[in-house]
């Protein structure tokens, strides 16, 4: 073995050694406070929500077209000759009641319980902002099904759908990144 | 990060894996199950968003709102206001250490809280 193999294994065991850290730092060897409430759940719910939503509106993403002509036949393409096509379409459009559902429900625990005091401030904003997006990605998301009854003009179905499939979702990852980042700084809900 | 184990006794900690990680497994589990049966109870609801009775439960104050404000600007300057008190909440209602932390046991947020459910139902409930 040379010294640049050498080199490599170091390099790799030294990988391995960080990454099993970082494992053992957050997962494997993390406590937590005992007894923690099945409602402080909701949150973790909201995400598992929003997963589904995601994963069911990027298959619905390669069916849809946003052309206002076109644009119900895809739905109905998706609905009756794609194999799962309307399962997955009942998920997308029942999943978001469901999530909001769980949003709301997260929501009111905080403010009840007083969750948002200082140092969590930041929590509550960024939660109050997801909170907002996630109504406007169902309204988006409804006109894009709505638009063939009510005669929108093309090019706003095109920008509706452009906000509906990328501007929310960005900002809705933004602000989630801001959310999971304080939650793990200043932690869950305990004595101040 | 945060670390729970400060000024805590073994016995008031518990590991996070798998005792929190495997609680919100279940409960996942919980939410896919109830997904899948809404899915079977209610048809597809791809309607007109203009029908009174396609406007879903979460958007139902919006709407009535919408009906009792006529002016299309003060509606819209009125739920732009009513989204930034909701956001900064935390900062209009400051408190000091040693408060209580329950919203029952500070009348001034508590009160706020309660009206304002009282007027979103309300207005959910109006016949417009």
């Amino acid at each position: 073995m040379d010294s640049n193999d050498s080199q490599v294994v170091v390099s790799e065991t030294a990988d391995k050694s960080f990454l099993r850290e970082l494992i053992e730092a957050n997962v494997t060897r993390r406590l937590i406070p005992k007894g923690l409430s099945w409602f402080g759940c909701m949150g973790g719910l909201s995400l598992v929500a929003f997963i589904i939503q995601l994963s069911t509106g990027i298959f619905l993403m390669f069916y849809f077209i946003p052309n206002i002509r076109e644009s119900l036949a895809s739905i109905q393409h998706v609905s009756h000759s794609v194999p799962y096509g309307w399962l997955i379409q009942r998920i997308h459009a029942i999943g978001p009641h469901i999530m909001v559902g769980m949003v709301f429900s997260h929501m009111l625990r905080i403010l009840f319980k007083g969750i948002y005091r200082h140092p969590r401030e930041m929590h509550w904003v960024s939660g109050a902002c997801l909170l907002i997006l996630t109504l406007l990605m169902y309204y988006t998301g409804s006109l894009l099904t709505a638009h063939n009854v009510n005669g929108h003009h093309p090019i706003h179905l095109t920008r509706i759908y452009a906000t509906h499939v990328a501007g929310i979702p960005l900002s809705m990852a933004l602000f989630m990144g801001i959310h999971f980042f304080m939650v793990r700084k200043t932690g869950i809900f305990e004595s101040l | 990060m945060k670390d729970y184990t400060k000024n805590k006794s073994p016995e008031m900690l518990e590991p996070f894996f798998p005792n929190e990680l495997f609680r919100h497994i279940i409960v996942s589990c919980f939410l896919v199950v109830v997904e899948l049966i809404a899915i079977i109870i209610f048809p597809l609801p791809f309607k007109l968003t203009s029908k009174p009775d396609s406007i879903p439960w979460f958007l139902l104050p919006l709407y009535k709102l919408n009906k009792l404000i006529h002016s299309e600007v003060v509606f819209i300057s009125l739920v732009v206001v009513c989204a930034l008190l909701f956001v900064s909440w935390p900062y209009l209602i400051p408190d000091g250490k040693g408060e209580h932390h329950n919203l029952w046991q500070r009348p001034i947020p508590f009160a706020i809280v309660v009206i304002t459910i009282i007027f979103v139902i309300t207005v959910c409930i109006l016949n417009l």
